[in-house]
């Protein structure tokens, strides 16, 4: 006899909710469970300071909350389209209606550490709401529960549209191109907000902050009852609709193939050219640059950031950074390239098992990188300069430019085969075209690593300029080639002893080699200590250390939010010496703690 | 000096440990010159470990491999250019299609341009590829991923193939295509290893076995000699002291 009974809603709820709690304690172990400890306390910290806020500066409420609210639809979108414990596709065959899945889904993704956390940030809401009395604080309650599955459901359906329409180079970019926006708003953004006086309570941006969803629930305790009941009401009728909206995407995602990220193409490809070597090798990596759609969404976000950051500055008259958009271009695409091989996945073998072809795969990946990142940092370079007019800006270019193209060729084949971080194999990849799979934080912090070791490479160059203008360009091409040809070298050396090593680590994970000495693992502490710096280090060393002594240094007047330049002038350039100390030290522990303790147990294998 | 009376392929010893998880303990395997090898063993029983380990492409904990005489840890590249390997579930250049892979692939090889391009027309069309011209990879069926895969371990001409299971997922007509290229190969003098859990394939093609289970060789030699008066199924199965279940419980089932 078929069993043809469909659970009920709340039963199917609470089987996801436990099968979700099950997959996360499965997979709190090592790293993860780092991680999690990790962004749980500093996510608590955030949501008693959100709380304080509402305690404290009661104004400034709805835009802490408009925070949160940006964190739920950017977040998915900077770690890789969002990674799902919970796939669609596992409950496909269940006979169940998509909006009854989608219901269940949706219990299943508040079973999380984040949701918790925003709760407690939205706790804000009946702590605000004590203000205006016992109906306040009933209204915050039911405010708090409808804005946090109002934004779990915005991320949701974020998510999905990401897995369903990235299907082109055009929808990839257009991604890419709000993530480099999104992080430029993030390291920038106080410019804009300083020029037009943000930080007072102008009328519109006190209406705009409400009128987002984030706010909804800070207008309806602020309004007469009658008024209070009809926008949660309006605030539940919101959640129907993302829910409806999602279900139809979700049953669309799962009937539809996935296709591993490769746009549509029309006509046979070009064929290749009659070559050898490090030549053939480029040919196949210009093809993958312009294949891959992930490739295509990094590159956007790299190119997108570096012209957004400097137009930020504008908005304050200040063109010091419109010279270096492509100079920071340079250094984003190197960042974003950093896990070459280990976005290949295990087709290393190939390499592999050709004899000697380790030096020509390292040689024509930095020669495709330049292909790809060059020109158009050329074009970028010389435009910012040139529209900006800031003459004095020239000699830095020209010298920082051969310098840091070179550095970063260099610099990513090194990390790529030193510091590999192992995804999805990419035809292993689920639904969603833009995740690789790979551990986000980790691949983060080898982005991090780039965006510092590339620029380190140029201080030659600079030091050169600072001597005499023009001792730069020689010194920059001199570098950058030493850079790319030396560390190129090592790369494909390294290639060759450990490329078994590598190919392994791709394909097994790097189990074997944890489960032998306890001690070759990080202690939590400092795996803890090492995630938050890497996190905060860029706080003390740019923008409250590098971004107000250029400020300084241009006499800028603007003090915005910089601790240094609101303190008496005997102590700014103490604080800002100090800031940045700060950060480089946090970063310096952060690189060098690992690598110590890791150091000797891989030493061992080799 | 290696010659053709080398073995094509000698373990001695072969161990790999995954953690505590022993997959190859000790492997002793000779495959002569000119064989058909199949290697066969239940799932798990250390088949592609141990494959991965002769061709060079995992590095043993103790133990070593010889191909024609040529130590495969010690004179990698010479090693290397005496094989053509299919492992299992390894990654392609993804993003090229079937015949900018084996074209690249040749090219790296540093074969002359006309070869590789006479070589990849003639192994698509052999392998009825050609008519998913503007095909990626990444995009290619399982069994398009094997054909594509065995084109790639062909494509130089090797001594000697490796295949780890080189008729999973692939249809029945294109399974008798593969077959007919892979004793062409053995018929022109070329040596062959797959590996296998399908008795009546291996039965059909290969002339010598070696039984893995649990890690360890628990029989090699000669197809007659390992299957005695029975089946090849039938020795396996009584090798590797497994029960073949199936008859009990599910009761549910039949109501």
């Amino acid at each position: 006899m078929a069993h043809l009974l469909t659970p009920g809603p709340a039963a199917l709820a609470q089987h996801m909710i436990r099968m979700r709690l099950a997959l996360m304690r499965n997979s709190l172990r090592g790293d993860n469970a780092t991680n999690l400890y990790t962004y749980g306390s500093l996510g608590l910290i955030l949501a008693f300071g959100t709380i304080a806020v509402a305690v404290l500066w009661p104004a400034y409420l709805p835009i802490t909350l408009a925070l949160w609210l940006f964190g739920w639809i950017f977040g998915p979108i900077l770690i890789g389209g969002g990674s799902e414990a919970l796939r669609p596709e596992y409950f496909s065959m269940l006979p169940a209606t998509p909006g009854r899945i989608a219901t269940a889904l949706l219990a299943g993704a508040f079973a999380g550490p984040a949701p918790a956390v925003n709760l407690i940030a939205l706790l804000s809401l009946p702590v605000y709401g004590w203000r205006f009395g016992p109906a306040g604080v009933l209204i915050g309650l039911a405010a708090a529960l409808t804005t946090l599955i109002t934004m779990v459901m915005i991320s949701r359906v974020i998510v999905a549209l990401i897995g369903l329409f990235v299907r082109s180079r055009a929808t990839a970019a257009t991604v890419g191109i709000v993530t480099g926006t999104a992080i430029a708003l993030c390291s920038n953004g106080w410019a804009p907000v300083v020029a037009v006086g943000g930080t007072d309570t102008a009328a519109w941006s006190q209406i705009l902050v409400r009128v987002l969803p984030s706010g909804w629930g800070v207008a309806a305790v602020e309004a007469p009852w009658p008024l209070a009941l009809a926008i949660l009401a309006a605030g539940a009728g919101v959640i129907a609709l993302l829910l409806a909206a999602w279900a139809g995407l979700l049953a669309r995602r799962v009937v539809s193939a996935a296709r591993g990220g490769v746009p549509p193409r029309r006509g046979t490809p070009r064929p290749f050219p009659a070559t050898g070597g490090a030549r053939i090798i480029a040919a196949k990596e210009l093809r993958a640059w312009w294949r891959d759609l992930v490739r295509i969404q990094l590159l956007a976000t790299a190119f997108s950031f570096a012209v957004v950051t400097p137009l930020l500055l504008l908005a304050l008259d200040a063109w010091v950074m419109v010279p270096f958009t492509g100079l920071i271009a340079i250094v984003m695409a190197a960042a974003s390239s950093a896990n070459l091989y280990g976005a290949d996945g295990t087709a290393l073998w190939l390499t592999l098992m050709i004899p000697g072809a380790e030096r020509a795969d390292v040689r024509g990946r930095q020669r495709a990188w330049l292909l790809v990142v060059g020109p158009a940092a050329v074009v970028l370079s010389l435009a910012g300069a040139l529209v900006s007019g800031q003459t004095w800006a020239w000699p830095w270019i020209l010298g920082l430019l051969p310098a840091l193209l070179g550095g970063g060729a260099g610099i990513i084949v090194l990390l790529a085969v030193t510091s590999l971080v192992p995804g999805t194999d990419p035809h292993k990849r689920g639904g969603n075209p833009l995740s690789t799979g790979a551990d986000e934080s980790a691949e983060t912090s080898l982005a991090y690593l780039v965006l510092i070791a590339v620029p380190a490479t140029a201080l030659p160059t600079a030091g050169a300029i600072l001597l005499h203008p023009w001792a730069g360009i020689a010194t920059g091409v001199l570098t950058g080639a030493l850079f790319a040809w030396g560390l190129g070298r090592i790369a494909y050396r390294r290639l060759g002893n450990h490329g078994i090593d590598l190919l392994n680590l791709m394909k097994h994970g790097p189990a074997p080699q944890a489960a032998e000495p306890a001690g070759a693992d990080l202690p939590i502490q400092h795996r803890i200590g090492v995630t938050i710096s890497y996190t905060v280090a860029w706080l003390p060393l740019i923008p409250q250390g590098l971004v107000p002594m250029v400020m300084k240094i241009f006499g800028i007047e603007d003090r915005g939010w910089f601790l240094a330049l609101h303190l008496p002038p005997v102590w700014q350039w103490p604080t800002i010496i100090f800031m940045i100390a700060v950060g480089l030290l946090m970063y310096g522990y952060a690189i060098l703690i690992p690598m110590r303790l890791n150091s000797p147990p891989s030493a061992a294998t080799r | 000096m290696p010659t053709h009376r080398e073995p094509a392929l000698r373990t001695v010893g072969l161990r790999k440990a995954f953690g505590d998880h022993v997959a190859v303990d000790d492997i002793h395997l000779t495959v002569p010159a000119g064989s058909f090898y199949g290697l066969v063993g239940p799932n798990g029983a250390g088949k592609t470990t141990t494959l991965a380990m002769a061709v060079g492409l995992l590095r043993p904990d103790a133990g070593s491999a010889e191909i024609f005489g040529v130590d495969v840890w010690r004179d990698t590249v010479r090693a290397k250019g005496l094989i053509g390997v299919l492992p299992d579930g390894n990654a392609m250049p993804e993003r090229l299609t079937g015949r900018e892979v084996l074209t690249y692939l040749g090219l790296l090889r540093g074969m002359r341009p006309d070869v590789v391009a006479e070589r990849t027309g003639e192994l698509l069309q052999v392998l009825e590829l050609d008519s998913a011209e503007r095909t990626l990879v990444i995009e290619y069926s399982t069994g398009m991923r094997k054909k594509i895969g065995l084109a790639v371990a062909l494509l130089h001409a090797p001594r000697l193939l490796v295949l780890d299971e080189p008729f999973e997922a692939v249809d029945p007509v294109s399974a008798a295509t593969i077959k007919g290229i892979l004793r062409r190969f053995a018929a022109g003098g070329g040596s062959v290893i797959i590996s296998s859990h399908v008795m009546a394939l291996v039965e059909q093609l290969c002339d010598q076995v070696g039984v893995i289970s649990d890690g360890r060789v628990v029989a090699a030699g000669p197809l007659a000699d390992v299957r005695g008066a029975g089946t090849l199924e039938d020795a396996f199965v009584g090798l590797v002291g497994a029960r073949a279940g199936g008859a009990e419980g599910l009761a549910w089932l039949t109501s």
